[in-house]
């Protein structure tokens, strides 16, 4: 992940303004940076967002394909993840050296999004066993400025809450064939049930305390950190350590308690931006990569 | 300004698909109307004095009509009555999305200037300053066709108001025809003048005959027919379509039996070849399909398999609908019984597709006096009579007209339809001309202004440009040989002493690929055509004159362009060295075949013409040699000529084509050429070459030949193309000469018909009849559109010209091929039925003659016979239907039928009288009748002839 060089004098000043609850940029240790978000960005998806966060800056685009569920749950769709560490979000994705974080990323999100208990995945079955939809979710990487996964996974509950699936139905004949058949009417399409979408906090030890949204800066002075995955309701959903540095279970339970009660702040805010976008219609102004 | 259009679609392989494009408006669309101040237009299309005389618009007026109305009424529209129509780019989207012959309709009236059609861009357009758009996009919940209305809608409202500010006095008011209910009343609430298209044409005072050409819209058909239901319903389009996946249903082209009304095959589209054939029969199990149609079957259970029946059922004229069907079913009953083997039997269950065209025919005139609703004809027979309605029957009756099906409904014996137009008096060779060109599916309209466009620009020369790249060979003593009369001459050939001692032949054909450009209208006209047709008396070009008899032409004594292929060969006539070259060439001579057979003949002519003639002649003898010795075959068939008059165009004698030895000189480098040029294209592009191919036939074909052989106590091997030409050569009878001629006949029709194909679809490339293993050609650009792609690749192959995409496409290749090859095939029927049409023209005018002939086929109850002086062939039947059949013994293994004692063998000299039957009008045809061997009750006595007068008297009725 993009890194930046700080320096030991510079390290401690960070560390003792986190002590105090006050961070670099003004910011109490619970804060997230400005975020702004705009949905339908893309027009050849079926969902999109796009989701800046401080300099981070990330684009999330949903594309419904009908696919065979998996044999052990032919009831169900599912989903796939794909993140695209790009060059311009920052040089050291160069080459290939986006490609570790990607998988790294995309792993994650399955884990986060990919179960029956943030999406309702049987509204995507078409015909049990024979066809449902998959919906591909892409995420670009368009600016690094830390703190991916809060960006990402609001990003991606943005663009879900935005899909527009086009209706199908079945048409059988007398032999029992099936045959997909698609609705006339554009604007006859499903939607999806964004409710219990979790949205993932990070929180970041540094020094003695941990920090939501972490800049590069303050990534910098932490050597972990704790991703937790948190629904509307507060309920836990996915907890995960990165970093090379270890964390005492005390400190864990004191993280999950943080990030418990910053994720479910979180939700509220979001759905309400959400749908009042919606409601906008064909009247909101469009921004898209120029605001 | 940018606007995006998003639908979704489903793809072929099953997915759904979301789709983006850009839409962009503009505000540089004009309206088109001369009264109009603010649109900055060039030229106005729409005309200020805008008057159609009708009851209902006084005032002058545009008309605006909907989709549906251009789909039903085309006919309407292309009257020269109707002018300033506004087509809307919806309609005119809609249109070729629905129809693509009425679509190229459409594009021909819009193009037409004299009609004053304009085509507003709609969907485009975007007032000044974006205040008003015409363009609207869909909204929830409203289908498709509802967008479109209101599309139209928006436009007439458009117009109306755009229209307002530029004219107040003169009145001029904007006219929406639709025939849709809802769209008349919603736009008669916004305030616009709407009409249904019939109550207009309806009020239009000038022109009360236009109401004939009115197609019938449903309203209209339920007061024609009775309530009673004669068939059977057609199942909607998603149940056939599901039905044919699931194999319950069969698709298949429709194809009605020419002797029996009540019987049709359907020709079912296997996988690869497994193509079959079912039978159907009796009218419901028909259902209202009419030949070509594409059509989904089921099979009926094996028990009610029926086997074809054998008689001929005409179908006798006008019933009343409440008594049809049964009887009818009755009478075929009756006629099944003793038919041949089952067959698989099927009925029809939908209509997959109808491939309805206008249809030439005549007038069945109801016997009701004041009637309008009468039955129509058709030419073909295998097409149902048509219910119309007119108010002009007495002035059409004896004319041929053309009608359009409108629709069937299911409770009405025959379809109906509407009047199109009249081509003229039945009988009349123009009218005549004209409805085998469009029974034959020729396209014979003059070249449309965007075709002629593309023509060079008058006066013609050839360009400094043209000359740097192409050889020049002027100084050559190139000359052509033809027919008498030929205008479009598009080769010709030089043959010189080379220093060496060999000879220096070349081939050189008009460069017609230098001015037909790939894929511009003048391209793609000629492609659709694919070949000139050449019928008795008249020629329909494939290109437009200018190129077809002058600049493509290669005349004497002016500087053409051309395609040369040049060899070198040997004393014994072995190629050296080929090579193409695109040329400059000036013919010093334009020969006829009898000239240059004058000059090779005269000893005492010395000139270079004469000995490039003579090394050409030498050469193509030992050329014809050494390809007859591969086995190559020589064929026959009767050719005929006319004599035409050069006032009346009458026929006035007919002759047998005489070949001379020219003509197989000419004939033996044409086929030199192609053949070279063959291999050429096909090393090059081994994947695209378009070549010719003649399959052997299967050895069945063989079997009349081989029987008439054997009657006269002859084999004919048949295993290979050499077995069999020498053969036919060694098959000769004492004392009649002409026996070989017949037996070459017979061997003719054995043969398969040579195609065209696409090198990289196809693994056979053998040319049975010219005994070559690769064949295409190349000779002909002018009349023939294969040759043009073969310049082309050709050109490519030599690096004269460059080439495009198509060119290389093997699967659009492939499709060209086929389109050539039945444009050849309907070229070649149509020829045939020229000919036919200008022998009875002949034999009207003589009377009845009585000439010699041979038997060329025996049959059951038939003999067929054949007068080498006409080239005519002709039936004498045996069985009279008002008069008791005399005793026939049919012996199928000898194929000989005995009558009354007397045993007609295959080639048996017979006498016959000839003459015209008239007696149907529509269907005339040359009756034979037999005059020797005298058998009482049978023959008939040799009439005088010069009695044409009485024959006349008796074909004017």
């Amino acid at each position: 992940m993009a890194t930046v060089q700080v320096s030991e004098a510079e390290k401690v000043y960070i560390l003792h303004g986190v002590r105090d609850d006050l961070r670099v940029d003004g910011r109490g240790c619970e804060d997230y940076r400005h975020m702004e978000i705009e949905t339908d960005v893309v027009s050849n998806t079926d969902g999109s967002a796009k989701v800046s966060l401080g300099h981070t800056d990330v684009l999330v685009g949903v594309k419904a394909e009908i696919g065979k569920p998996r044999p052990m749950v032919p009831h169900e769709g599912y989903l796939e993840f794909f993140v695209d560490c790009s060059a311009n979000a920052t040089p050291e994705f160069e080459g290939r050296g986006g490609d570790e974080l990607g998988v790294e990323l995309s792993n994650t999100l399955y884990k986060v999004f990919n179960n029956r208990s943030s999406i309702d995945l049987k509204s995507l079955c078409i015909s049990p066993g024979e066809h449902c939809w998959v919906l591909y979710v892409d995420v670009l990487l368009l600016q690094c400025d830390g703190n991916l996964f809060d960006a990402i996974s609001v990003a991606i509950k943005a663009a879900l809450f935005n899909t527009k699936i086009p209706k199908v139905h079945l048409s059988e004949n007398e032999e029992g064939g099936k045959e997909i058949e698609l609705s006339d009417d554009p604007y006859d399409c499903m939607r999806l049930n964004v409710e219990n979408v979790p949205c993932i906090v990070t929180l970041c030890k540094v020094g003695y305390r941990h920090v939501v949204d972490a800049t590069l800066q303050e990534k910098a002075c932490s050597v972990a950190s704790l991703i937790i995955s948190v629904t509307h309701k507060g309920t836990i959903t996915c907890v995960r350590k990165v970093g090379g540095g270890s964390l005492d279970p005390e400190s864990i339970f004191e993280t999950t308690e943080t990030g418990k009660r910053v994720g479910k702040a979180l939700h509220a805010p979001l759905m309400e931006l959400l749908q009042k976008e919606e409601n906008l219609g064909k009247k909101r102004p469009k921004v898209g990569f120029l605001g | 300004m940018l606007k995006s259009k998003t639908f979704v679609k489903k793809t072929r392989s099953g997915g759904i698909m979301k789709i983006v494009r850009e839409h962009y408006l503009r505000d540089d669309i004009w309206c088109g109307s001369e009264f109009c101040t603010e649109c900055k237009q060039d030229e106005s299309v729409l005309q200020k004095d805008a008057c159609i005389e009708s009851n209902l618009c006084v005032f002058p007026h545009y008309l605006l009509p909907d989709t549906n109305v251009v789909l039903s009424q085309i006919d309407i529209l292309e009257d020269p009555l109707i002018k300033n129509v506004i087509i809307l780019q919806t309609v005119l989207q809609e249109v070729r999305h629905r129809s693509a012959p009425i679509y190229k309709r459409l594009k021909d009236i819009l193009h037409d200037k004299e009609k004053h059609f304009y085509t507003f861009t709609n969907e485009h357009h975007s007032d000044l300053s974006y205040v008003v758009e015409t363009y609207i996009e869909r909204e929830p919940g409203e289908s498709a066709n509802d967008r479109n209305d209101r599309a139209i809608r928006v436009s007439t409202k458009w117009y109306s108001d755009h229209l307002k500010n530029a004219r107040t006095e003169e009145g001029l008011r904007i006219v929406l025809l639709t025939n849709d209910r809802e769209n008349k009343d919603k736009s008669e609430e916004a305030g616009l003048l709407t009409y249904r298209c019939e109550e207009y044409i309806k009020s239009l005072i000038a022109n009360p005959e236009l109401v004939d050409r009115l197609a019938l819209t449903n309203d209209d058909k339920n007061d024609i027919t009775s309530s009673k239901v004669l068939f059977p319903e057609h199942l909607p389009l998603s149940r056939i379509q599901s039905g044919i996946k699931s194999g319950t249903f069969l698709q298949g082209t429709f194809r009605a039996s020419r002797d029996n009304y009540l019987e049709a095959t359907v020709f079912v589209h296997g996988e690869g070849d497994e193509s079959t054939e079912v039978l159907i029969q009796g009218l419901q199990n028909l259902n209202r399909a009419v030949h070509q149609d594409l059509v989904a079957v089921e099979m009926l259970p094996q028990n009610q398999w029926v086997g074809p029946s054998s008689v001929v059922l005409q179908d006798e004229g006008p019933k009343d609908d409440d008594v049809t069907g049964d009887d009818e079913e009755e009478k075929l009953k009756g006629a099944v019984v003793g038919a041949g083997p089952r067959k698989p039997t099927a009925r029809v269950v939908g209509i997959i597709k109808r491939n309805w065209r206008p249809f030439c025919g005549m007038l069945f005139l109801s016997q009701i006096k004041e009637a309008t609703r009468h039955l129509f004809t058709p030419a073909d027979r295998r097409i149902p009579r048509i219910r119309i309605e007119t108010r002009q029957a007495s002035t059409l009756a004896g004319q041929r007209i053309m009608v359009a099906i409108d629709g069937w409904p299911k409770h009405s014996r025959y379809p109906n339809g509407h009047f199109v137009r009249s081509l003229g008096c039945a009988g009349d060779k123009e009218t005549e001309t004209e409805v085998l060109l469009l029974e034959h599916d020729v396209p014979h309209q003059d070249f449309s202004q965007a075709v002629l466009s593309f023509l060079p620009k008058m006066p013609w020369s050839i360009t400094e440009e043209d000359m740097a790249v192409r050889e020049d060979l002027r100084h050559l003593t190139v000359c052509s040989v033809d027919p008498p009369g030929c205008t479009d001459i598009d080769d010709a050939l030089h043959c010189r002493d080379l220093p060496n001692g060999n000879q220096e032949v070349g081939v050189h054909i008009a460069d017609v690929s230098h001015f037909i450009r790939p894929g511009n209208a003048l391209d793609q006209e000629a492609a659709s055509r694919g070949t000139t047709v050449y019928l008795t008396g008249r020629r329909i070009d494939m290109v437009p004159e200018l190129l077809s008899s002058n600049l493509c032409s290669l005349r004497c004594n002016v500087e053409r362009l051309a395609f040369s292929c040049i060899w070198e060969i040997n004393e014994k006539a072995e190629i050296i060295k080929t090579r193409f070259a695109k040329s400059v060439i000036n013919s010093k001579a334009s020969l006829t075949y009898a000239e240059a057979q004058m000059r090779i003949d005269d000893t005492s002519m010395n000139d270079d013409i004469t000995k490039s003639l003579r090394g050409l002649n030498r050469l193509a003898k030992i050329l014809k040699r050494q390809r007859i010795e591969k086995g190559a075959l020589t064929l026959s068939s009767p050719e005929v000529r006319f004599h035409i008059d050069s006032e009346t165009h009458d026929p006035i004698d007919l002759q047998t084509k005489e070949l001379k030895d020219t003509n197989s000189m000419v004939e033996e480098f044409m086929l030199l050429a192609n053949i070279s040029v063959a291999q050429k294209i096909y090393e090059e592009f081994s994947e695209c070459a378009l070549l010719r191919k003649h399959p052997a036939p299967p050895p069945s074909n063989y079997d009349i030949l081989n029987k008439a052989a054997k009657s006269k106590n002859l084999v004919i091997h048949t295993d290979s193309a050499k077995a069999l030409a020498d053969s036919l050569d060694a098959a000769r009878v004492d004392n009649f000469p002409y026996f070989n001629t017949l037996l070459r006949i017979l061997a003719t029709r054995c043969m398969m018909q040579a195609v065209y194909f696409c090198s990289g679809m196809d693994s056979d490339f053998h040319h049975y009849g010219l005994a070559s293993p690769i064949y295409t050609h190349f000779t002909s650009p002018i009349r023939r559109y294969s040759d043009i792609i073969v310049h082309r690749l050709l050109a490519v192959a030599i690096g004269a010209d460059s080439t495009y995409p198509d060119l290389m496409d093997k699967h659009k290749q492939s499709a060209l091929c086929n389109n050539l090859n039945y444009r050849h095939k309907m070229a070649q029927y149509a020829q045939r039925a020229s000919v036919a049409f200008h022998t009875q023209l002949f034999f009207k005018s003589r009377g009845i003659m009585n000439e010699e002939g041979f038997i060329l086929f025996v049959r059951k109850n038939a003999i067929i016979i054949l007068i080498p002086k006409f080239g005519l062939e002709g039936t004498v039947f045996f069985e009279n239907k008002n008069k008791p059949s005399p005793k026939l013994v049919f012996n199928d293994e000898a194929t000989t039928l005995t009558v009354e004692g007397h045993t007609f063998n295959m080639f048996d000299k017979v006498k016959v009288t000839i003459s015209l039957d008239a007696s149907n009008i529509q269907h005339q045809k040359i009756r034979m009748s037999l005059v020797e061997p005298v058998i009482p009750g049978v023959s008939v006595a040799p009439s005088e002839p010069n009695e044409p007068e009485a024959k006349k008297a008796k074909l004017d009725h």
